[in-house]
């Protein structure tokens, strides 16, 4: 294991793919002939970030304010190598996994949230809004929006909120406000209570009423992912790890992630692609949400409303309802336009993984090294036993993004929140 | 004299009021013309344009305009011709022929690099063949690979749209920008297009080596409104702001 030599490790740019892609990013399109909806971002999304997303500088100066937020979040993160379990598995090579469920949220999105809070409250917004699943992104928006003294306004699937107490008196600490969605906050909301006043609620609802609640407040829209300039925040996990290879004299064959936008996978990732051709990268989705074996790779909606752009990804279709399984991270339709692009030129394989091989990995990576990772990570996890499996005589180097902590998510396991 | 490129779309707002403004052109204040031939999918053009298109499919004729381009062609105007590859690729050899036959120097090709890469360096050869320039079509999301290796396979001038479509005002870091495509493309001609609004940007991309700068939304806005007057203005103004 590595300690946390803060300066030696932690990135002080950011990192973006782009200008290193095989072949150009399509560009985002227009949902609507009639009006801009690339135009519309513009009111949505603080300047800077919107300036991220489009101008593909290769590098991007990290402002000093969120390096400092950074530390005291926990970065960098711990790089480390899981002896137990290689033992466990008679693996004659190496595993590290990268452990994000250090962070005070306890999961990669604080990594992003952080700068487009800092953004915000830069440019003198109101307030920053935006929806959440299982609660992991609203958490950290909540907390990053707090630190940066900026109301947050939070839209959580009606489903989960109901589901997963816990997570909205995380959110209420960190100061935010959480409503149901559909809610009556916006008229979004209201018309669909009035039309189906039982919806369970979706992430397209969600992402609906908090575009049209920071249009009507001027209040910000936070990006969790799917969008070009979070993968790129993200890249600090990628980067960190790279170096922390480094310093152990190690060389990654393998790298490991799990996919719901694409942005904990991208920014692990990302950053080894330029120099490191041989290193074997691996996306893992969940089985019930096949976007990269059954997806189309064509331009689609970012947001079932489409308010958004349409982006060319891989996507099972913006109206595709998922099964409510446990990692409500990876129920997203469709997967980032740069992680796209690389599958599609098989620069990086993907594989899909069980509900039930998750939870059997998420067991044996507790029972070995004691973390209980969240049913995202373990996907990753459940993808990376495989791999050992069938490669138990190749003698390499695997490292793994562990993108959360899963100790919200204890139901997984059978026991009730 | 750096490039001063108008952009209209054939049809739109309609064949006599284009012809009108056609007409007036001051052929020695502009260099280049850029014409696009009515797409049914224009893609990568913003609302703007986008709706020039649909109208232009309804309007355009084929034998309208060919007095016009033999008037510009006399004039030592060059034309190039922006089409999209989904639209042309059926009768591709055919279309490049259609636009030798009326004295077009070039065409650009939004799409190609973007949706047909594969067919890209084959397309190339194709024009190169013929002698007919292909202008190769950047913004900044190309990749920097892509932009050194298309490049190679021309000599021509390179389009470089600032926005992801155009119409569109998202900002941009114009200084960065343009340093990066010289770094990647030292020495090339570089005309830029795609949202440019203010003089002052004008000012900027040309006192960082651009060579010109194609406007297209802007004035089909003036078309729509039959301003024939401030759409000579407007050229009158560009040219001085160039070449200040
Ligand atoms: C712990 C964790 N991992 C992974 C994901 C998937 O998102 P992304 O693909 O953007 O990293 C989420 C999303 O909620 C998450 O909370």
């Amino acid at each position: 294991m590595i300690s946390s030599i803060n300066k030696d490790i932690m990135p002080e740019n950011w990192y973006n793919v782009v200008p290193d892609l095989p072949e150009p990013l399509a560009p985002p399109k227009d949902s609507k002939s009639e009006f801009s909806s690339i135009n519309l971002l513009n009111k949505i999304l603080p300047r800077e970030i919107l300036k991220q997303e489009f101008t593909f500088r290769r590098y991007e100066k990290i402002p000093d304010e969120v390096i400092e937020q950074y530390k005291q979040i926990g970065r960098p993160t711990p790089l480390i190598r899981a002896k137990n379990l290689e033992k466990f598995l008679n693996y004659n090579g190496k595993i590290f996994y990268k452990y994000e469920g250090a962070t005070a949220t306890g999961s990669h999105k604080i990594n992003t949230a952080i700068p487009q809070a800092y953004y915000a409250r830069n440019e003198g917004v109101n307030g920053v809004t935006t929806e959440t699943g299982a609660g992991q992104w609203g958490s950290a928006t909540a907390l990053a929006a707090s630190l940066y003294k900026l109301p947050a306004q939070i839209f959580m699937v009606r489903i989960s909120f109901e589901q997963k107490p816990l997570r909205k008196t995380v959110m209420n600490l960190y100061n935010g406000n959480v409503v149901p969605s559909p809610s009556n906050l916006t008229e979004y909301g209201r018309r669909v209570l009035k039309e189906h006043p039982d919806t369970p609620g979706t992430l397209g609802i969600g992402i609906s009423e908090a575009i049209e609640y920071a249009l009507d407040h001027d209040y910000r829209y936070m990006v969790a992912s799917v969008m070009n300039v979070a993968l790129t925040h993200q890249s600090v996990i990628g980067q960190e790890a790279k170096k922390q290879l480094e310093l152990l004299g190690e060389h990654a064959d393998v790298l490991i992630g799990c996919v719901g936008g694409g942005s904990n996978f991208g920014g692990f990732t990302f950053p080894f692609i330029p120099d490191n051709p041989d290193t074997e990268i691996i996306a893992t989705t969940a089985d019930e949400v096949p976007k990269f074996s059954k997806g189309e790779y064509k331009y689609d909606l970012m947001d079932t409303a489409g308010v958004l752009p349409e982006m060319r990804m891989y996507s099972l279709g913006a109206d595709f309802v998922p099964p409510t399984i446990y990692a409500g991270g990876l129920r997203y339709h469709g997967a980032s336009p740069s992680l796209s692009l690389l599958i599609n030129k098989g620069r990086i394989k993907s594989d899909e993984v069980t509900q039930a091989e998750v939870t059997e990995a998420l067991r044996i990576f507790a029972n070995t090294q004691g973390i209980i990772a969240a049913p995202e990570s373990g996907h990753a996890i459940a993808t990376m036993l495989k791999y050992v499996k069938e490669h138990k005589n190749d003698k390499k180097t695997i490292v793994v993004n562990v993108s959360g902590h899963g100790l919200l998510d204890m139901s997984i396991f059978g026991d009730k929140p | 004299m750096k490039n001063l490129i108008p952009y209209f779309t054939l049809g739109y707002p309609d064949n006599e009021t284009l012809m009108k403004f056609l007409k007036v052109i001051p052929v020695n204040k502009i260099n280049y013309l850029e014409f696009g031939f009515p797409s049914d999918n224009p893609r990568y053009d913003g609302p703007v344009i986008r709706e020039t298109h649909k109208i232009g499919n309804k309007n355009f004729r084929d034998d309208l305009y060919d007095e016009f381009f033999s008037y510009f062609h006399k004039n030592g105007i060059k034309m190039y011709s922006l089409s999209y590859y989904s639209d042309i690729k059926p009768r591709f050899s055919e279309f490049i022929d259609y636009l030798q036959a009326r004295n077009f120097s070039g065409i650009i090709i939004p799409d190609l690099i973007i949706d047909y890469y594969s067919e890209a360096k084959d397309t190339i050869d194709y024009l190169n063949k013929n002698g007919f320039e292909y202008i190769p079509f950047f913004s900044p999301a190309t990749p920097d690979k892509i932009i050194t290796g298309i490049s190679e396979l021309t000599d021509s001038w390179i389009y470089y749209g600032l926005q992801p479509s155009t119409g569109i005002d998202i900002p941009y870091e114009l200084d960065y920008t343009t340093e990066r495509i010289n770094s990647l493309l030292p020495g090339r001609e570089i005309t830029y297009g795609f949202g440019i609004k203010t003089e002052e940007d004008i000012k900027s991309l040309m006192r960082n080596g651009g060579s010109g700068v194609a406007i297209g939304t802007y004035l089909e806005k003036m078309l729509e409104k039959d301003d024939e007057n401030g759409f000579l203005e407007y050229i009158d103004k560009m040219r001085g702001v160039l070449d200040a």
